[in-house]
């Protein structure tokens, strides 16, 4: 199937997130859409499923003219889209959501649905088990499933957002090489990136946007310098690590267990000092989620003790562990860590605590400040579930305390691209130096490689390895996240 | 400056052509809400036409029935105001019936032990007092139900609605039962001057009036203006996010459940003080129920809730006519209700939804 | 402005406007009296009889007009008070006013202080025995006392488990009365005509809470009333407004067993039972209802207390009697000619059952030997008598 994408426009309010795209997608090719954040691709991609009506523009499938008003029709047209967070019912199990939207009888024959199931997986190489229920399983996991369920339906073109983004390195293989053996039938495959490496290994065609624009296109083999320019204009240099002096104990952990994550956490025994900026490896969910939120007061520990600044807390909740000047961020931005419904200037509000009536020009003015220096698009009064994925972590990154102790991130960079992770990283860096400890997560080893004083890898919640990065590498880590140490 | 014109400029930037939609979109809700109406009330096998005029006239007909109309939407009003609260702070509480329930029987037991003294009139500011204060005290049960031992919200309000209803009509077969009878009729009507004071000539209670009007008021300053409102929509909007926030979301929602109650026990205690005289086993009327309903349809804005409410008032008012002149039942007005409700939230999710796509 | 505010505006106005101005008030200008109906006004039962009443008045005093409310109670109208209806039927021109059900009597006072120039009556009610009453209100009742009398002689003729159920709505001294003058007629069919030791006779009373069934407030009555006939109860006396007695009895019989029901107020309750039906002692308010009405346009009104009795010469007559007992196709002939001697005795005063020794359920004395209870005592009666099972009181 060709798809033939003629100037679309996308405008919300006066912002215009699709100003005039011109695209085509071909059979049996991997296309790649690579773009820094805000760029348009989301939207673009979410005209093109169905799940946004354009303001303007044309989209040919195979030159009919089709206008998708739900996704719906979309995936008549055999378009199937894979969303950065998988659209599946979690209590259910594997089996019952990938039967899930599929034509069948009132009384469906399971075992037929098994059959079908276990037959894509050993063609994609997927390793599923069908009961387990959804809750249970990896992201990258839930996105086997999630294209499984897309081929079954009887997708032709397959849509992915962002789709590396909290995988493994070897779940990322996988998808990688089902991708290919798609393409190769004849599939038509649109990677939405904002990775270089990603669309360097995979794609055969790249359109990279830029403003809502196309900056440019190149077909394999391409310039990994002629994409950077055309992303940013420029290519950037890569964050840059000072080493920190460490300085009084901020955070000791003692032995300690808690439930909670896929996998919990078990006999954690770390002392991070001030000034350090200390990056969690490993799977995603091995937890690192645990150590952060056992770390921040949010989840009880079962046994052991935690102490901050040489204070036993264990047991307090996490409003005592903010007067110690703990701050703590979550992954799901929109789901954790920002409130949906509020503005801006409103969640500024929040962090005032003054007086019982509000004044809401000042906050306005307050949320101003903020959203110029951490230069977020975005007005004080607009609603936090209006801005890019982007600009909310950037809003998230400008509600941190100014001295903190400790400050714990879980995935602070994710889903930005490398111009605002640098960025990000630079204000980080000040802070630590400043005598903040910080502890991240992250699921790119080359950021924890580059930003960190030291690196703990996580496996099945236990910490198998605390390293130095001078005394490691990316193979080495990747090894170890891999449990193979 | 800036940050006022740059909120200013966005309703002045949406121009005619929005306006121009606006009016469209509530024209065509008004089309489907009539003619869904409509088809209802064809199928019961009533004539639309007298139905709508009969409703109307039994209630704006004369200034008697709008006294009564104002004598329904007072309690209405109220009750919807307070779940405007827990409805902010993300909580169904349904359990503001029995909250209006409670409200009640606080309110006859402060009239109960005040009894018609000279100083009637402390004691009926205080049984109101006490009004509030008692379903204040019911909706803290759910609360710490919800916030404590992890009941949801629904369930421990339902729960607390069948025992409030019970405690209700113990108390009028029982210990507060006329002499020599248990009749649902009741307990002993009160001494006139334990309620609350109204105009002979008007059928009004000024007093009553002006507590639903401030309780809007109030309701609409401390949602929209004060940290109070903000923490409120704070936590509705995200539990998890509030406590990163530093909020105590537990502490939050119990001091919505207060002010919920609080309001609906008001209700409570005009339906005693004001309307009924009297402790009656159906003494809330329903109209915690109708409450939800009507800030649903309201959308959980505070000043669309009490035009809804009067709106719900007229219905319920206008439909005892339905039996006098139509010889139709006056059940009739809860379907044309219910149709009404249900036809305006779909008006109003089909062009919600066509608003997100056209962007 | 909101928007949704403006489109609830726009609603009410476009739903309403265009209507107001019709439906003006009838031309002629006819005596309109109202009628405030506690329960259905085709509930078979209670209510109708009053129904039928005002259609009686209408077609027998001329120029009259009725108009009517049904259902007048918190549950099935929340938030509508008495005084809202009366407020109503006098702006539709109503000069009198009938509140047909004893829990109206708080509104229906309030609302005759409210409106003085028109005149009340109160079925039930004591209102003006107790001093309470405005001169505007006056109360009507009938002596149903005889007519439960012969339900329970007829009860009592046709039990042959000697258990004998009756279904009461809540209690008051009205009920509690009206329960005893049952069970008195049914002791007295036991002892004097079939001669049975009264020890043998059981006569249990179950209180279901109000009227009629409320679902989820009273006791479910068909549930109490397959209760009875389960427990080997044949007979159930019904006291409350609606017929499940007969109802349930019907489904019985057609699952084989031998039982039957006496229903209560409307001369027409038996209609679809008569398989069962032993006969209804049922009210007729029409003359009642026109003696008051009459004297209301003639000017002649005055307060009083008005306790209606049966027309001895004929208890069935329409015209003259407001408490009747129509028989039922289940009743035996054998028994037919008993009750038609018991009622002559009842009409001659040869047969006082409201005679001592009477003692009341706790053993207390009621009347002595060869006393004959007043009218007040039957009226006021405090507590079940004697011989009988059930609450006298719902405080426990």
């Amino acid at each position: 199937m060709t798809i033939a994408l003629r100037s679309i426009h996308k405008h919300y309010g006066d912002i215009r997130a699709n100003d005039g795209i011109d695209l085509v997608l071909r059979p049996s090719t991997v296309h790649g859409i690579l773009g820094e954040n805000g760029a348009g691709k989301s939207t673009l991609m979410k005209i093109l499923s169905g799940y946004v009506r354009k303001t303007s523009g044309t989209i040919l499938v195979d030159s009919e003219e089709v206008d998708f008003k739900n996704p719906a029709e979309a995936a008549s047209h055999g378009i199937g889209m894979l969303y950065q967070d998988p659209l599946d019912f979690p209590p259910l199990t594997v089996l019952e959501n990938f039967m899930a939207g599929q034509r069948m009888k009132a009384w469906p024959d399971r075992s037929l649905f098994r059959k079908r199931l276990a037959g894509l997986c050993r063609e994609m190489g997927f390793d599923l088990d069908p009961e387990t229920p959804v809750v249970r399983l990896t992201v990258g996991e839930r996105q086997q499933l999630e294209l499984a369920r897309h081929l079954a339906a009887g997708r032709r073109v397959l849509i992915l957002d962002e789709p590396t983004t909290g995988i493994s390195s070897l779940q990322k293989d996988v998808l990688f090489s089902a991708l290919r053996r798609l393409s190769s039938g004849g599939a038509t495959v649109v990677l939405v990136s904002h990775k270089l490496e990603d669309v360097e290994t995979l794609c055969d065609e790249v359109t990279v946007l830029k403003k809502g624009r196309v900056s440019g296109s190149a077909v394999r083999p391409f310039s990994t310098g002629a994409l950077l320019e055309m992303m940013f204009g420029r290519e950037p240099a890569p964050p840059l690590r000072k080493g920190h002096e460490p300085g009084a104990q901020a955070l000791f952990l003692e032995g300690v267990h808690a439930h909670g994550g896929r996998t919990g956490l078990a006999q954690c025994t770390v002392k991070v000092n001030r000034g350090e900026v200390v990056g969690l490896a490993g799977l995603e969910g091995s937890g690192q989620d645990v150590f952060l939120r056992v770390a921040a007061g949010l989840t009880r520990p079962t046994r052991g003790r935690v102490h901050v600044s040489r204070k036993d807390m264990t047991g307090r909740d996490h409003h005592a562990f903010k007067t110690m000047g703990v701050a703590f961020q979550p992954a799901a931005r929109l789901e954790e860590g920002l409130i949906a419904g509020l503005s801006v200037a409103e969640h500024c509000a929040i962090l005032e605590r003054s007086s019982f009536s509000l004044d809401l020009d000042a906050s306005a003015s307050l949320a101003q400040e903020r959203i110029q220096s951490f230069q977020v698009a975005a007005r004080p009064e607009s609603p936090v579930e209006s801005l890019s994925g982007g600009n909310q972590q950037r809003l998230l990154l400008s509600f941190l305390p100014d001295d903190p102790v400790l400050l714990l991130l879980e995935n602070p960079t994710r889903g930005l691209d490398r111009e605002s992770v640098r960025w990000v990283w630079e204000r980080l860096d000040a802070i630590a130096s400043n005598g903040a400890a910080i502890v991240f997560s992250s699921s790119e080893i080359d950021e924890i490689l580059m930003v960190s004083d030291r690196v703990l890898v996580f496996f099945e919640g236990r910490i198998i390895h605390d390293v130095r990065p001078e005394d490691t590498d990316a193979l080495m880590l990747g090894k170890a996240i891999a449990g193979r140490v | 400056m800036r940050t006022v014109f740059a909120r200013m400029g966005r309703p002045l930037e949406m121009g005619l052509k929005t306006a121009l939609a606006g009016v469209a979109e509530i024209a065509a809700s008004v089309l489907v809400v009539v003619a869904f109406t409509t088809l209802v009330l064809l199928v019961a096998g009533a004539p639309p036409l007298d139905t709508f005029a009969v409703l109307v006239k039994g209630s704006l007909g004369s200034w008697s029935k709008l006294s009564h109309v104002i004598k329904v939407w007072i309690p209405l009003t109220l009750a919807s105001c307070g779940l405007l609260f827990t409805f902010k702070a993300g909580l169904w509480n349904i359990g503001v019936e029995g909250q209006v329930m409670m409200g009640a029987v606080a309110t006859t037991l402060a009239m109960r032990m005040g009894g018609p003294s000279p100083l009637a009139g402390m004691v009926t500011a205080l049984a109101l007092v006490a009004g509030m204060a008692g379903g204040a005290l019911w909706a803290l049960c759910a609360g710490f139900l919800k916030t404590k031992a992890g009941v949801h919200e629904i369930f421990a309000g339902l729960g607390l609605n069948f025992v409030s209803q019970g405690l209700v009509l113990w108390l009028i077969f029982g210990p507060w039962k006329q002499p020599g009878i248990a009749s649902m009729s009741g307990t002993e009507t009160f001494d006139e001057r334990l309620w609350i004071p109204s105009i002979e000539a008007l059928n009004l209670s000024p007093a009553a009036l002006g507590m639903a009007v401030a309780a809007v008021i109030v309701t609409a300053y401390l949602l929209s203006s004060t940290r109070l409102g903000l923490y409120l929509r704070a936590v509705g909007g995200n539990e998890k996010a509030a406590v990163l926030f530093g909020l105590k979301p537990h502490a939050v929602m119990t001091a919505a459940m207060l002010c919920a109650g609080g309001l609906a026990g008001l209700a409570g205690a005009f339906q005693v003080s004001g309307v009924y005289h009297r402790l009656i086993p159906a003494i809330s009327s329903g109209y915690g129920y109708l409450a939800l309903l009507v800030v649903l349809l309201a959308y959980y804005n505070v000043w669309a809730a009490p035009v809804v409410a009067f709106f719900f008032a007229c219905l319920n008012t206008g439909a005892i006519q339905l039996p006098m002149l139509l010889s139709l039942d006056s059940s009739l007005s809860g379907v044309i209700q219910g149709s009404m409700v249900i036809a305006a939230l779909a008006v109003h999710s089909v062009s919600t939804r066509s608003r997100r796509s056209r962007g | 402005m909101n928007k949704r505010l403006v489109f609830v505006s726009a609603l009410v106005l476009i739903v309403l406007s265009p209507f107001v101005p019709r439906l003006a008030v009838a031309a002629t200008k006819p005596y309109v009296f109202g009628l405030l109906l506690v329960g259905p006004y085709n509930d078979k039962g209670y209510s109708q009889a009053h129904y039928e009443g005002g259609r009686y008045v209408e077609k027998t005093v001329p120029g009259t007009k009725m108009i009517y409310i049904d259902k007048v109670n918190p549950s099935d109208r929340p938030g509508v008070t008495i005084v809202q209806l009366v407020d109503d039927m006098v702006e539709k021109g109503a000069r009198l006013v009938i509140a047909n059900s004893d829990d109206m009597k708080d509104g229906i006072r309030e609302a005759a202080r409210k409106h003085p120039n028109i005149h009340f009556v109160h079925v039930s009610g004591d209102d003006v025995l107790t001093g309470k009453a405005p001169s505007n209100l006056v109360n009507i009742f009938g002596r149903m006392e005889y007519g439960k009398m012969m339900a329970g002689f007829a009860a009592a003729l046709t039990t042959k488990t000697g258990k004998i159920g009756y279904l009461g709505p809540l209690i008051n001294e009205e009920t509690r009365r009206l329960a005893s003058a049952a069970y008195l007629g049914a002791r007295y069919a036991w002892e004097k005509v079939i001669k049975r030791n009264p020890n043998d006779l059981t006569f249990q009373v179950t209180w279901i809470g109000f009227w009629f069934n409320i679902p989820g407030v009273t006791a479910d009555p068909s549930q109490v009333a397959k209760n009875f006939y389960d427990s080997g109860f044949d007979v159930v006396i019904s006291g409350i407004d609606t017929t499940e007695a007969v109802m349930v009895a019907k489904q019985k019989v057609n699952e084989g067993k031998k039982v039957w029901a006496i229903p209560y107020d409307y001369v027409g309750a038996c209609e679809g039972g008569s398989s069962v039906c032993l006969g209804v002692p049922y009210f007729n308010w029409g003359p009642g209802y026109a003696s008051l009405v009459k004297k209301s346009m003639s000017g002649h009104w005055k307060p009083e207390w008005i306790w209606l009795g049966p027309d001895w010469k004929d208890i069935n007559n329409p015209a003259t009697s407001t408490v009747g007992f129509m028989v039922g196709d289940a009743l035996s002939q054998e028994a037919r000619k008993a009750l038609k001697d018991f009622i002559a005795g009842l009409a001659s005063g040869k047969v006082q059952l409201f005679k001592g020794p009477l003692n009341f359920q706790d053993g207390r004395v009621f009347l002595k030997k060869g006393e004959v209870a007043t009218d007040r005592q039957i009226w006021y009666l405090p507590m079940l008598l004697q011989g009988m099972k059930g609450a006298s009181s719902q405080a426990k």
